[in-house]
């Protein structure tokens, strides 16, 4: 049975061939340690890095490179991010729509003396910058949103938040866990202060890549790590320059050579093209479930407002049910129950059962969504 | 064999070296250099003129304003900048 992967959304598959091939080739002609020492396999490495570094620039219109620092998933540079900026008595805004990586530290933050306010998205998932703002007071010190839910796909009106966000001096958290590599971000023209990545979902790099891309001064975020990083090897205290500041221990080279060529991949193909084409096979998915009674679909259900991402519920059916059957009869693997994001679900009204989550990048085909519209009706039929 | 002694770059007519806090805007430097012409090569930085970085870059010292105002628009953060020949 051919495997029809609708789960990239959690990580994406297949990756470009030219993704394996350039972590193959450093393990066969590179194998350094960046940043350590001056022979030619250390600085090989570092040249890797480096070429990552500048791509990612380039991709999110970041123009001083070192301002993007690599970390091993988008959930560690939140965590980066969140527990470098807050101290205790500051107040920090964010919405009802956020995955686990922002919710539970805040949640942590929370019992140890900063206030949060958790502003309501609409039934759609959309998180409204006016409702946003009318909860930032005097000591606000970050606003922090997801740039689309991995919930329902529904993507945020950042560059409005990021304007506002700059013209009441409130700095500017975006969590682009799953925009990067799907919906074209510039920092600059978006007035992002702080952005997280994954580098294994949207931009086709492997696990264990992602980063943040700081755009305030470096010394305002404290690390959350400390530890060697090659530089300042005389002194027993963290350096505090970018990108080592939030660098410690070895980093994972082969991981951000595969990160490099899935982002080279993307630039290629054109930045603008992705949505586009998870846009159209939305459509397709729409008009198709649309012509079955039994679903209920979750989100904008608009193209071009979401991304390549639709929850839906075959009622009569629970989630998990359905979902097992999509994968064992049909080869269609999706991601079903609650997607780590508890008040998102509270917010569209799916909580506790959850939703069955498709979702697609751009090597899913007309026919890959044809085939599992139909498995969708013979199970939706039976239920 | 001749012919690949004629490619070295002779070091001892880079006498300008740059030390940096981290590799990163180290290997950048010398990225940019290349990419603007001129000459550049990365070197085990020298202990006797700074403890911090691993690697140092030798250039053209006579070109140094030049060099300075591509860190400054490259966003290439470095320490110092010594005239320092080559040792043989």
């Amino acid at each position: 049975m051919k495997i029809r992967y609708f789960d990239n959304a959690a990580t994406s598959w297949p990756k470009p061939g030219s993704v394996l091939e350039a972590m193959k080739d450093y393990f066969l002609h590179g194998g350094g340690n960046p940043g350590r020492s001056g022979h030619g396999k250390s600085i090989g490495a570092g040249r890797i890095v480096l070429n990552a570094r500048e791509r990612l620039a380039n991709f999110f219109n970041v123009l001083d490179p070192s301002r993007i620092v690599f970390s091993k998933n988008a959930t560690e540079a939140l965590n980066t991010a969140l527990f470098g900026l807050l101290h205790r008595g500051d107040h920090v805004v964010t919405s009802s729509m956020e995955h686990n990586s922002v919710m539970r530290p805040l949640a942590f933050l929370q019992e140890h003396g900063i206030e949060v306010t958790t502003v309501k998205a609409d039934e759609t998932g959309l998180v409204h910058p006016d409702s946003l703002m009318k909860a930032v007071k005097k000591d606000t010190k970050l606003v922090v949103i997801t740039h689309a839910s991995n919930v329902t796909g529904t993507i945020n009106d950042i560059g409005a938040v990021g304007r506002m966000c700059r013209k009441r001096g409130v700095l500017f958290l975006v969590d682009g866990a799953q925009t990067a590599g799907v919906v074209p971000v510039d920092v600059q023209r978006m007035n992002i202060d702080l952005f997280a990545f994954s580098g294994h979902k949207g931009l086709l790099g492997p696990q264990g890549t992602g980063g943040l891309y700081i755009g305030i001064d470096e010394k305002e975020v404290g690390p959350l790590m400390r530890g060697g990083t090659g530089s300042v090897s005389d002194r027993e205290v963290q350096p505090d320059f970018l990108p080592d500041r939030f660098e410690s221990g070895t980093l994972n080279v082969v991981g951000i050579a595969g990160l490099a060529a899935g982002v080279e991949y993307l630039l290629d193909m054109g930045r603008e093209k992705i949505l586009e084409h998870d846009s159209r096979l939305l459509e397709i998915f729409l008009d198709g479930f649309s012509r079955i009674p039994q679903i209920v679909i979750y989100g904008r259900q608009k193209p071009l407002e979401q991304t390549g991402v639709l929850s839906f519920k075959i009622q009569g059916i629970s989630p998990s049910k359905a979902g097992e059957i999509l994968d064992r009869e049909y080869g269609i693997q999706t991601r079903i129950g609650l997607h780590c994001a508890p008040s998102a679900h509270k917010t569209i009204g799916t909580f506790p059962d959850g939703t069955i989550r498709l979702s697609w990048g751009i090597f899913a085909t007309e026919k890959d969504v044809q085939y599992s519209i139909r498995a969708v009706k013979k199970i939706a039929g039976s239920a | 064999m001749a012919r690949k002694r004629k490619n070295r770059i002779d070091l001892r007519a880079l006498e300008g070296v740059v030390t940096f806090f981290g590799s990163h805007h180290a290997l950048r430097a010398e990225e940019v250099l290349k990419k603007n012409g001129l000459q550049a090569v990365l070197i085990p930085g020298p202990r006797e003129i700074s403890p911090n970085c691993g690697v140092a870059l030798r250039f053209e010292y006579s070109r140094r304003a030049e060099v300075e105002r591509l860190f400054e628009q490259f966003f290439v953060h470095y320490e110092d900048i010594h005239l320092y020949p080559d040792q043989g």
